[in-house]
This record gives structure tokens, sequence and C-alpha cells, in this order.
């Protein structure tokens, strides 16, 4: 199996985004980590689009490590 | 973090602050007042500095920087009044922005949250209550007086009122019977209806719509594009010009020392309201646009809408019914009776698969007539059709189907008038004539009325014969009728359009229609809550089947445009203003801090005010007029539909 066959997507939902500056910082933040191959935050609805390697990082991690730079958010089903 | 905690460091700094004043004024214990206005500053900018270093750790120079550094350095100058009110306003400011901001998103919430969670399933013919992500397409499922409906799919058995507001902005229940399609997320009012699931959870339409929101919300505008650029070379800029105004060894302004004078640059620079103003306008107005049943697909669309002023529109199945129906009745034998002419061509008619036939035959039952299948017919290609009824031929179609020529001269004034007539003959001899056409729809009249209203120009366009077209066109009262068309034609007529410096919507069905949709500045799909692709790819989907939501769609669009730049001006002129007042004195840090959260709460206010309704139920979009047939006595002997 290929490392692109095992990327998975995930939609973080939050409703604490209230200045664009945050957008960067937890985009870095993710970006950053091990196993996430792209992270895309949308201010305006709110969401954040993660694609990651669940063999390397969990959606736990992820959810903490947006926490780490001070934002709540919850992984959402659609 | 949890919201009483925002608030809660809020109220603590504020009292904090308070109580510093009572002090200072009351006693003259000044140690204690300092040191009340310093605890203050650090129970509201702890959670900035944290918020700063975070920043800082993914290598980011945040705005919550520039506030501590600011608080700090008015610590360092003695300054503890400036440094807690500073804090203080901006983490107000921040709680404030976050509760407004996610007003301005609940239009969208709303929606996700109208996605049901449960279903009651029929398994081996027994009820049981599953979660909608258990169900499998092809359950079927049982939805009650009252209840939700949780599944996309078609109705098996039952009938009933389904209000389908989430979907199509619709609020007048649509009634539902055996072969109707329901979407989840939509109400039962009324009866119970048994449903075959085909959409379930993702694959809904709602879910579709809720995506199709979100990308719209998140889709940024030209002018927001340009501001973000702008912006990123604004906040260096500002943090540049405030460490040269901190070194310079003389002083800029009389009233404060140059460090003082830095800081304050720092605290007034923050672009906040610059680069909120935009994309919390489009997130209202996409987000009001998609609660009325209409889905934008972006900033830069609503843009675009903003600016139409000529919409090239598809008459059969947009303006018209789409499907023909009786409009005449006429007598050419005293012998027979309006009834009597009817009845017999319904009669003969039903031996026929034309759609002219199905017109007559409803025409008939509509105006009380019982039809009675005939046993021998026999179509007369290209002319008609010839019937045995009552052991007499019965003819429906042109004149050579009779023995005796008759007058042609109402047949062809009837063509005249965009109808399709007949004549219906008993034994060779012509009795009557019917005719049959396609009506104009309810909401067509008021819909054009509100483009015109709006200084859009309306230009119908359709492949049907000319004097047809020109009756519709000429009733309806649009600018111009383009008749006979292929489909090639009309990319043709939105290119003379856009040549002619207009900015073209053309509305389409989004099937032959493809290319002048592609071509025109805004492609817009009619009735597309039963049409995924529609969803997807139309610049304006309007769900319900209404064009009315067009003309409403446009208007939303330049009110949203209208605010964007109303927003840009506030930002703008409260830099400005704050940059003049600092260097002619007056404007202190705290005071910079004020009128720029003030700022930024107010461009989200002036966003929040497109989140009114404002679709008129029964004022843009006409009430349903009640169809009659009166076959009673009169000298003109015509029935009107």
């Amino acid at each position: 199996m290929s490392v692109r066959e095992q990327v998975k997507s995930i939609v973080l939902r939050s409703d604490e985004f209230s200045c664009p500056s945050c957008i960067a910082k937890i985009e870095n933040k993710l970006n950053d980590l091990d196993g996430v191959e792209s992270a895309e935050v949308k201010f305006a609805s709110g969401r954040v689009l993660v694609d990651y390697d669940p063999a390397k990082v969990s959606v736990r991690d992820l959810v903490a490590a947006v926490a780490e730079v001070g934002y709540a958010v919850k992984p959402s089903a659609f | 973090m949890k919201s009483w905690r925002t608030w809660g460091v809020v109220a603590a700094s504020g009292l904090l602050i308070i109580a510093s004043w009572l002090v200072g004024r009351l006693t003259s214990a000044e140690t204690v007042a300092d040191g009340l206005m310093i605890a203050a500053a650090v129970v509201a900018g702890y959670r900035i500095a944290v918020s700063a270093v975070q920043a800082l750790r993914v290598r980011m120079v945040s705005i919550d920087l520039l506030v501590v550094v600011a608080a700090v350095g008015a610590m360092f100058i003695d300054n503890y009044w400036e440094s807690a009110a500073v804090t203080f306003l901006f983490a107000l400011g921040k709680a404030l922005e976050r509760a407004t901001l996610n007003r301005t998103r609940r239009a969208l919430s709303d929606l996700v949250d109208s996605a049901p969670e449960t279903a009651t399933v029929l398994r081996d013919g027994e009820p049981e209550v599953v979660e909608v992500w258990e169900l499998e397409p092809g359950d079927i499922v049982v939805v009650r007086n009252g209840e939700q409906i949780p599944v996309d799919g078609r109705v098996i058995s039952g009938n009933g009122g389904v209000d389908e507001a989430t979907i199509t902005g619709e609020s007048v229940p649509a009634e539902k019977s055996e072969g109707s399609e329901v979407f989840a997320g939509t109400w039962l009012r009324s009866g119970v209806l048994r449903v075959e699931a085909i959409g379930i959870g993702a694959d809904t339409t709602l879910a579709r719509i809720v995506h199709r929101v979100e990308d719209a919300q998140d889709d940024k505008a030209r002018t927001q594009t340009f501001m973000e650029k702008f912006s990123r070379w604004y906040t260096p800029a500002v943090m540049l010009a405030a460490l040269i105004v901190g070194l310079l060894p003389w002083s800029l302004v009389a009233t404060m020392d140059n460090l003082e004078l830095a800081l304050t640059l720092l605290v007034i620079g923050c672009p906040g309201a610059l680069v909120i103003s935009i994309p919390v306008s489009i997130v209202a107005g996409i987000g009001r646009s998609a609660r009325d049943g209409v889905l934008i697909k972006g900033g830069e669309y609503l843009e675009s809408s903003a600016r139409v002023d000529a919409v090239v529109v598809d008459k059969t199945g947009t303006l018209t019914n789409g499907r023909p129906v009786l409009t005449d009745v006429d007598i050419l034998d005293d012998d027979y009776s309006r009834e009597q002419v009817l009845l017999l061509a319904a009669r003969a008619e039903t031996a026929s698969e034309h759609p002219l036939a199905e017109a007559i035959i409803s025409g008939a039952r509509e105006a009380g007539l019982e039809i009675d299948l005939v046993e021998a017919a026999e179509p007369v290609a290209g002319k008609g059709i010839r019937a045995e009824v009552d052991g007499r031929v019965v003819a429906v179609g042109s004149a050579d189907l009779l023995d005796h020529r008759p007058d042609n001269a109402r047949i062809l004034e009837l063509n005249e008038q965009g109808r399709t007539a007949m004549f219906v003959g008993v034994d060779g001899r012509a009795i009557g004539i019917v005719a049959v056409a396609d009506t104009i729809r309810d909401d067509a009249p008021a819909a054009i009325r509100a483009l015109h209203d709006a200084g859009i120009r309306v230009v119908m366009a359709t492949g049907d014969a000319e004097r047809v077209a020109r009756n519709v066109g000429t009733e309806l009262g649009v600018d111009e009728i383009r008749a006979e068309l292929m489909p090639e034609d009309k990319v043709e007529i939105v290119r003379e359009l856009q040549s002619r410096g207009h900015t073209v919507a053309m509305v389409g069905d989004g099937v032959n229609d493809t290319p002048a949709l592609a071509l025109a500045d805004i492609g817009v799909a009619m009735g597309a809550a039963g049409s995924p692709a529609a969803i997807e790819t139309a610049d304006i989907a309007l769900m319900a089947d209404r064009l009315p939501r067009l003309p409403y769609a446009l208007g939303l669009a330049k009110r949203t445009v209208r605010t964007m730049r109303v927003n840009i001006a506030i930002a703008l002129v409260t830099v400005a203003a704050l940059l003049a007042g600092l260097f002619l004195g007056g404007v202190t840090m705290s005071v910079g801090m004020l009128v720029h959260e003030v700022s930024v709460l107010a461009v989200i206010a002036i966003a929040m005010l497109l989140l009114r309704p404002t679709l008129a139920q029964g004022g843009a979009e006409a009430p349903r007029r009640e169809k009659s047939l009166d076959l009673g006595a009169g000298d003109q002997a015509t029935v009107r539909v």
C-alpha cells in the first residue's frame, strides 16, 4: 500500500474563530505535526480541513494540537 | 475555551479597574490603586499573552503580541491605567466579536442542526427506531404527522403536506403522495408517509446544501483578496513605523513621549476591522439567502450578481408551466353544447398518446365531466385522431379529417394567439373547436416586474415558434423576445448582450442551455432541490421552482456588496481618523483601543443586518390563482383557464 492511499480526510468544526489571524496559527501548528499531509482553515465557515495519515496521527492528536494554540474544535461527520 | 471563562476574565478585569478608581478617588492609597490597575491588566492580559506566545511558537507575529507589547510598555512608563484599559478593552472586544460572529454563522449552523438523527424503519413489517446512519438505501421508513423526514427518498404510499422550508425556503407545505420526492430535514405537517430511502446522511440534498453554503462562505470575493494583500503589507508597515517613531530622538507629539506614541501606534494600527469587514458580510449574505432557498456560489459570484443588468430567461418551464392545458372550447353547431363538444373531444383523445390529448382530457375532468375510454380509434399521422364514440365517428384535429371543409378563420385566430386549435367533428361535420396552450406561470409576472423595478433588462429566449413566443412575451412585458432558437443561438444572445456592456444572468435548465449558462456572468438553475448537479454547478441555484427568487437573490447580492463597501469605508476611516487624532494629540492608547474595538463590532453589526428576513411572502411572490372552468352560457363561446 502506498503512503498516498493511507491518507484520510477529516473536517473539524469550531465556533471560536473570531479573527482571521487564527488561520495561519492553526495551519502552521497542524502542518508541523508528523502525519499531517495538509491542513486548511476556513475562517468564514469555521472549519478546519485536514488530510492526515491515521497510522501516524489520530484525530484526537489533531484536536489537541488545535487546542494548544487556543481553539476548541470538534470532529464533524459532514 | 469556555465562554463563561472568557466573560469571567473580562468581568474580573473590569471590576478591578473600578476598584482601582474608587481607591484612587476616595483614599490617598495610590500604591493600592496602582496595584489594582496592574492586577486588572494581568487578569485581562494573561490569556492574550498566552495566545501571543502560542502564535510565536508557530512563527507568527499576531495582533495579540502587539497588544501585549503595548500593555507591558505602558507599565514601564508607569501608565498603569492605559495598560489595564488596553488589555480589558481588547479582551472585551474579542469576547463580543466571537459572540456576534457566531450569530452571523448561525444561518448555517441552523441548517446543520436541522439534520435528522433518528428514523422509524420497517424491519420485517415492524416499525423500529434506529439512528439515521444505520439506514441503508432501499430501506422503507415511516414518517408520521409532525415528524421529520430522515432521508432523501420517494414516497411509496400515503399522503401528506410537507414543510420544505429547510431545503427550498418555501413555507407553504407541499402536497406529497405516491411517487413524490421528499428531502431529509423537511417536516411532515399532516398525514403519514412511507418513504423508500435513496440518499442518507452525507448523500442527502441537505448535506449538499450545507457543503455548498460553507464553500460559498469561504470563497473569497475579489475585493477580499485585494484587502488581504493590502493588510499583509499594512501590518508590518505599522510595526516598522512604530519602531522608527519609538527610536526617534526628538518628540513627534508634544503631549506624549515617542515610546508611548509608538505603543499607541501599535494598538490603533491593528487591521481588525479591515480584515473582517468582507468575510463577515459574505457569511451573512450567503447564509441569509440559503435560508430562503437560494444558493449563491461564493463571494466573487455575489459581486457579479450585484452587477447583473440583463437576464436571459428560457420560456418553457420558467415563464410558462411547460405543459399544455385546455384554453378554449368553441361551438360551431348549435345542436351541441360546450360540454358535449369537450366531452366528445376528450373521449376520442383517450385513445391518443399525444401530450395535447392529455391537456384536453384533464381540461374535461376539471370541468366535472366523466370521461369513458373509447374502444376503437385510429390516429391519423400529423392530422389528429378519429375514434368511434357511442356509434358515431368523432374526429379531433385538422380540417382534413372532416368531409365538409369548415371555415379555418377561428383556428388561425387562435393560432395567432399562440394556441394550438383543433376541430371537433362528428360523422364528418365540424361541431366545435378545442384549443390548448402552454400557460404563463402564476408567479412569472411578479418576477418580471421585480426585475424591471431593479432596472434589469429581461430577454426571453425560446426554441418555440415566433407567434407563441411573442404572445407570452408581450403578455409578460419582457423587453426582448428571441424565438425559434437552437441552443447555440442562446450563446450568441448572451455574447451579444455582453458586447453591449451588460452583465448577464442566464436562467436555464442546465442541459441544452449549458454553453449559454457557462458563458453568462451568472448561471442560474431553477428548482434545483431535485437536481444534485444543479446544486453543485450553478452560480445561483434557486431550490424552489420559483422565478421571483431570482430578483430576490440579485437584490440580496446588491445589499451584501453595499454592506461590504460600507464596512471597508468604516475600517479605513477609523484607522485614518485615529492616526490623525494621534498626531494632532488627544488619542491615547486606551482611546485608540476603544475606537478600534467599536469599529470592529460596528462592522459585524452592520453585516448582521443582512440576516434579517426580507423575502416577502405573497408580496414579491404572487399568491397562486385558483383555476376555474366556466362552461356556462355566454356570447363568448370560450373557456379560459
